[in-house]
Order: C-alpha cells, then structure tokens, then sequence
C-alpha cells in the first residue's frame, strides 16, 4: 500500500499548488504566443493550430509511453540530471512533431500517398474551394483525427498489453515494436472511425474512396466527431483507471508482472465498453440541459457537436487526472485501494468539471481571448486542455516531475 | 425516445426542439408556457440590396489566414479594402391594415460599395434620406455587416438601430464617429474603417430575454426581432434574427447570416411562437461560405426538409454549394436571377446555377 512518500519524505503539497500555477503560466505564455487571436503566431486557425497540438501531444506520448524513454520517469533524479533530460525529451518531442507532421504527412505519405495529409499536395491538386486556407484546414482536419486513433491505441496498449509478447526482449526491441503495432492500429482505427468524414469534407465528396459514414443512421450525424467523442470517454476511463485505480482491475490479469494478450483484449473492449457507457450517460445530461438535438441542428442543438462536447468533458478530466498525479501526488494514499480508488475518482470528475467551468466563465475570455459562449464554430476546449496536458506530461516524465520530485532533497510536510 | 422517432415527431406533430434564449441553457421545465403572440403582416417582400460582402474569396481567405484565421479578432486584420462590399436588404412588410413599412437590415462594408448600391441599384438612399427608412436592424457585428454605417448615417443619422447587446469597444467606437486601425505583418498601422457621422438616433440593444421577458422585440404587428447570444467567428458575439407572421401561411424568418443555424431559428419559434406554421427563410445561412464541405452540411438538409420549410431564399453566406446541393436534394430554393451581372463588380462564386438571390433579386413572402 503507498503511503504517498516521495522519496522518503512527505509530500508537499503546497508546493504543488505552486507548481501548477507556474505550469498554468507557461501554458498561458505559449497559448498567447502561438494560438491566442490578439497574440503573436495566431496559430489557432483553429484546426491548424489544433492538429499541431494534437502531434505534439502523440509525440510526449510516443517517447514516453509507446518508445518507453526514460525508462523509470517515477524516478528521483538530481536536478541537473532532471533538468538536462526534460530538455532533452522537450526538444525530441518537438523534433518528432516536426518530422511528422511536415515529412512525414505533408511530404511523404501527403505527396505520394494520401493527399488530404498535405497542404501542398492539395494545392497541387487544385478544384473547387482549394485555397491556402481551405486546405491547411482540411489536412489540419486529417491529421488531427489521425493523432486521436494514435493517442488512443498507444495509451490503450501500454495499459493492456504493455511488454506483451516482447517481454524477454530489450527494452528497445520492446519500445521500436510497440511503435510499429501501435501505428498499424491507428490507421485501421482512422480509416474506419474518420477516413469517411475527411472524404467529405471537399465540395466534391469523395465518395469512392470513403465509404459512407456506417454511424449516420443512429448518431444522427455524418460528422467523425462521433468517433471522436467515443474515442476521447474511452481514454478518459484509460487514464483513470491508470492513474486512479493504479492499473486495476486489468493488473489481475498480469502474468508474472506482465501484460499479456488476454489481458490486453479485456482491457480494450471493457474501457471501449465504459466509454460508451459514458456517451449513454452524458448523451442523457446534455438532452436535459439542451434538450435532444436533431438532425443539422447547429451550435448546441448539433448531433456532432454533442458527441465533440463529450470528447471535451472527457479532455477535461484526463487533464484533471495528470494534474491530480503529479503536483497532488495522486491523494489519497494512505488507504486500501478500492476507497481510494473511488475517491479519486471523484476528485478526478469534479476537477474536470472545474476546469470545464473556467472554460467556459468569463475568466477564460481574459485568459485565453475566448468568445463566451458554447459551441462557438471551431472552437474547441480540447486545444488548449492538450497544450496543458502536454506541458503537464514533459514535465511529468521527461522532467521526472521535477522539483516536486528531486533526489536527496527533504521535502517537509 | 430515439432521436430519429424525436425528429419524425417534430416534423409530423410540432413537438419543441431547440434553442431557447440564446445558448440553450434552457431546461425543459422552462419550456415557453405562453407562447409569444406578435400578430400577423399580409406578407413581405425582401430585395437583396447587397449579398457581396467580398468579392473574391480567396483574397477574403488570404487575408483571414495571414492574420490567425477564424478565431482572430476582426478589428486586428489589414483587410483588402478593395476586396470589400457588403450586405444590406431591403424589407418591405405589408400589414393587415394601413401601409407598408420598410426595415433596413445592416449596412454593408466597403463605404463606396454601399453608396454605390444605395444611389445607383436602388432607391435605399433616397428612402434614408426623406425618412422613409427610420430603423435599422444590424443582425451583427461583423465587418460586412457593419463598417459600411457612415453610408446609413450620412443620410440619416437619427435612424432607430436594432443591435446585439454584444458589441465590443471597437464597435461602439465606429458608431459614435471613430476609426478603426489595424497593424499589417511589417508593422505599419492601416486605418480599417470610418464614421465621421456619429449615430444620433435610438439604439435599442437587444438581448436574449426580449422586452418584458417575451424573447423578442414586437417592431409591428407581425414582425418580431430576436437576439441569439451565439459565440460566432472572428470574436463576434451574438446576432439579431427578424420574424415574420404571415397570415394563413406561417412564419418567415430575415437574417443576416443566421450563425445560429437556420433549424434553431424555426426550432425556437415551434416552441414559443403561437400557431406556429413553418413558411420560409431570406438571408445568410452560413454554411459553406468558404467553398468547403463538412457531414455537417449534409445533415442540415435533411434537417431543412425535416422541418418542411415551403420557400428557402439564401445567398451570401449560405455557400452556393450547400445551395446547389439543397435543390438538388429536393429543399425548395428560391432560385435568382442574372440581374447581379448588371452591377459593377461581381463576385468570384458566382454561378449560372441561380441558387442564390443574387444583388438586385427579390423574393415575396
């Protein structure tokens, strides 16, 4: 049982506190600089801005979780070595965010494969509505979908099947696999979740190469926001039971302290399962708070814009949970599992929904340069909840949580 | 219930679905108990004064991309002056009893794009000028919109103006006889808009409650105004929505670009407004304005067919392909003419498709 120590000493939770909101800072000075409307990049177009975020955020998750670098980021490290190696992992995430995104989808896959990944290869193609702004929005639009399948799979999997079958490998052969499975799964997932809404999002629709979208008939919706919403609830229940339930109940299923095929099989279709479940249950607060939306309804009234909200609950909890573990030492520790389990789980909720009420007050639109309001086209919550997030991690695990976490430093209660 | 038994509902028996003062935040308990009663007109008759509010989009685009897209606020844009026109109509309402009264819906851009169309397409100055006109409904704040004011104001600065309660300093500033200036990438300050004719008459500013609770304000006897309190782009906040009763057929509604969805508009009237009979629709829809498709745009066909509107006029905003795709599947647009041919400058979407009520066309209601 943890007794919540951190390397030999209480945590400190006020430092914590402090913690946050120097990171809530940064998260500020980087959102004025690239996204926010009055600041200096105006990156936030808004898809373009958000896919961007989207990439980095896979790629702090690709190192991290799905390579497996650093190796033990729970870890104390001596503040120079933390120092060092946050950079470190900072400007590789970076670097990963850059090779993907302009290479690997505008020049490579883009160019000679897919063209809807590529601002140029578009432009290239010409037509209807192909314009500079049209189609960086259209790719952003793609590339955005694809990092979702990819956040899904990589968290999914390190959850269920972790080293799984490369246990008795290195932990490079393990990391390079797990890259290799987890891309193979994200583009069976795109192409089935989000590959139809991309073919349509031209004047033309692109209608034999996507086939029409299989949810229409029930979600009411042609729109991927659908899949979006399902993946995003499903994450929120992959981070939760991660963070908050420390790995179970899918850990009952470990053999010899390792994930296994069953247990990766029953960790995808039960959080699959508590996502939709989620989406049941959130589908019935929205209707009573919005009443029931309808076919081409728009702004709250919206099919897709229900299912896009979902996801951005489900953003606000997930960050919630991260920000719970690392600068509140994921409290409460002293107690069995299962109690404290449910607690934090609790905590986690409300918290989101805390975040979710700064969102959407009249701070945000100081703060962020938000027009207040729900449902603003284009506007989503989950960019700025990922650029959160994403400093949230590098700190969590490329920093090794430093300062909360240094080596040989007393840390009173 | 299922949403597709809900939206058959809907259509066959008028059961309520939709927005309700403003973001919707409206539980069902509070769902309108007295249905608002604003009377009947013997019908209408909207001429598109302007429907060109820029007119080449990829400039517009350009421009839009250069300075941070969709989110940016408006007033921090160098936009291409000479890209600008505008959108104003024309609303001419025939009562039950006595004459006709004519409404001004906005008023345009480009300052010499809406004098152009004020003086040479249309008798609109000359209506300004000798009174006829006295009240102006701005739908919003957006430029097109918007910073064409001197135009109305030099003609008639005493004009009653019907505006969103949403504005921001810089859109109060204008009114009152101010300037706008706008930084370009090199740093160089650009003036971006003018009025030297500061707005002397009544402004009413519109909220989602309405006068005394209603959700609107009564302008005659079958002619209401309704504010939604819709975040929408550019930073722009909130937009003014004209109903029409008309008698023996049902309600009509006048936008300027309808950013709170053209369902919401006819939602909110089946829950609120007595007898509510679905007739049809002028303005923007705001759908595909920037030649671009969503599954979105697919749903809202067959959401404007679902709630059975007989007359569909759009343009400007609505995207001419969304408008072609809608006759095609079978949502009765009003079709234009070539009369925008005749006019000076043209856009760069136009098509011989005449899906749209182009400049100079007119639809009766």
């Amino acid at each position: 049982m943890s007794d919540g120590r951190v390397n030999g000493a209480k945590f400190n939770y006020i430092l914590g506190l402090i913690n946050l909101a120097v990171v809530f800072c940064i998260v500020w000075l980087l959102w004025y600089v690239f996204m926010h409307a009055d600041g200096v990049m105006r990156l936030y177009t808004p898809m373009y801005g958000f896919s961007l975020v989207a990439v980095l955020l896979s790629a702090v998750i690709l190192i991290s979780q799905v390579l497996g670098w650093p190796a033990d980021p729970a870890k104390p490290l001596a503040a120079g070595a933390a120092i060092a190696q946050g950079i470190l992992g900072a400007v590789l995430s970076l670097a990963v965010m850059f090779v993907v995104y302009y290479l690997v989808f505008w020049l490579f896959i883009g160019k000679y494969g897919v063209a809807y990944f590529s601002v140029p290869a578009l432009l290239a193609a010409g037509g209807t509505g192909v314009e500079a702004y049209n189609v960086q929005e259209w790719s952003s639009t793609a590339i955005l979908y694809f990092s979702t399948a990819f956040l899904w799979w990589a968290l999914v999997w390190n959850l269920g099947f972790g080293r799984w079958p490369w246990q008795d490998d290195n932990r490079w052969v393990v990391g390079w696999s797990r890259v290799f499975v987890v891309s193979f799964f994200s583009i069976i997932t795109f192409a089935l979740l989000f590959h139809p809404h991309v073919c349509l999002l031209f004047p033309e629709a692109q209608k034999m190469v996507g086939a029409k979208p299989w949810w229409e008939g029930w979600a009411d919706t042609s729109s991927a926001f659908f899949g979006l919403g399902v993946v995003l609830c499903t994450l929120w229940w992959v981070v939760f039971s991660d963070l908050f339930w420390e790995g179970r109940p899918w850990s009952w299923f470990n053999r010899e302290g390792e994930g296994n095929l069953l247990k990766g099989v029953i960790t995808f279709l039960a959080t699959l399962a508590m996502g939709l479940i989620t989406v049941y249950i959130l589908t019935a607060i929205f209707n009573a708070i919005w009443m029931e939306p309808y076919v081409g309804g728009q702004y709250t009234d919206g099919p897709d814009w229900r299912f896009i909200h979902m996801g951005e609950v489900a953003g606000f909890c997930v960050l919630f949970a991260f920000i719970w573990k690392y600068y509140f030492n994921n409290w409460p520790n002293g107690l069995p599992l299962l109690l404290r389990g449910i607690i934090r789980t609790i905590i986690g909720v409300a918290g989101g929904m805390l975040i979710y009420w700064f969102y959407y007050s009249s701070l945000s639109r100081a703060v962020l340069g938000k027009v207040p309001g729900w449902a603003q086209p284009g506007d989503s919550p989950l960019v700025w909840t990922l650029l959160f997030l994403t400093v949230v991690l590098i700190q969590g695990q490329f920093f090794h949580n430093w300062p909360l976490r240094s080596a040989g430093r007393e840390e009173g209660a | 219930m299922k949403r597709r038994d809900f939206l058959k509902g809907m259509a066959v028996t008028g059961a309520a679905a939709g927005v309700s003062g403003g973001l919707g935040l409206l539980p069902k308990s509070a769902e309108a108990a007295d249905k608002v009663d604003f009377g009947h007109v013997k019908g209408l008759k909207v001429e598109v004064l302007s429907e060109t509010s820029w007119f080449d989009n990829a400039v517009f685009k350009k421009d839009l991309m250069d300075y941070g897209g969709a989110m940016t606020n408006q007033y921090k844009i160098p936009w291409h002056w000479d890209n600008a026109g505008g959108y104003m109509t024309k609303i001419t309402v025939y009562p039950l009893e006595g004459d006709p009264k004519i409404f001004l819906m906005d008023t345009g851009w480009n300052n010499g794009w809406v004098d152009y169309i004020y003086d040479e397409k249309s008798d609109m100055g000359k209506l300004l000028t000798s009174k006829q006109v006295d009240t102006m409904i701005l739908s919003h704040w957006h430029l097109d919109h918007y910073w064409g004011v001197e135009s109305t104001l030099k003609r008639n600065p005493k004009i009653t103006m019907y505006a969103p309660k949403t504005y921001y300093p810089e859109d109060m500033a204008l009114l009152k006889g101010g300037k706008n200036v706008a930084k370009t990438k090199d740093g160089k300050e650009v003036v971006i808009n003018q009025n030297k004719v500061p707005h002397q008459g009544k402004l009413v500013l519109t909220a989602p409650e309405g006068e005394k609770g209603t959700g609107v304000y009564q302008l005659m006897p079958g002619v209401a105004l309704k504010m939604y309190d819709v975040p929408i782009l550019l930073r722009v906040r909130g937009e003014n929505v004209m109903y029409f009763n008309v008698k023996d057929k049902g309600i009509v509604t006048v936008t300027g670009c309808c950013h709170p969805g053209i369902l919401t508009l006819n939602a909110w009237a089946r829950r609120n407004v007595k007898d509510y009979q679905p007739y049809g629709c002028y303005g923007g829809l705001h759908i595909t304005l920037f030649e671009t498709w969503d599954p979105k745009f697919d749903d809202i066909i067959k959401g404007v067919k679902a709630f059975k509107l007989k007359k569909v006029g759009c343009n400007h905003c609505t995207g001419w392909i969304w408008a072609e795709k809608a006759a095609e599947a079978g949502v009765p647009i009003v079709k234009g003419t070539n009369k925008f041919k005749t006019y000076k400058r043209t856009s760069s979407v136009a098509k011989d498709s005449n899906a749209f009520l182009t400049n100079g066309d007119t639809v009766k209601f």
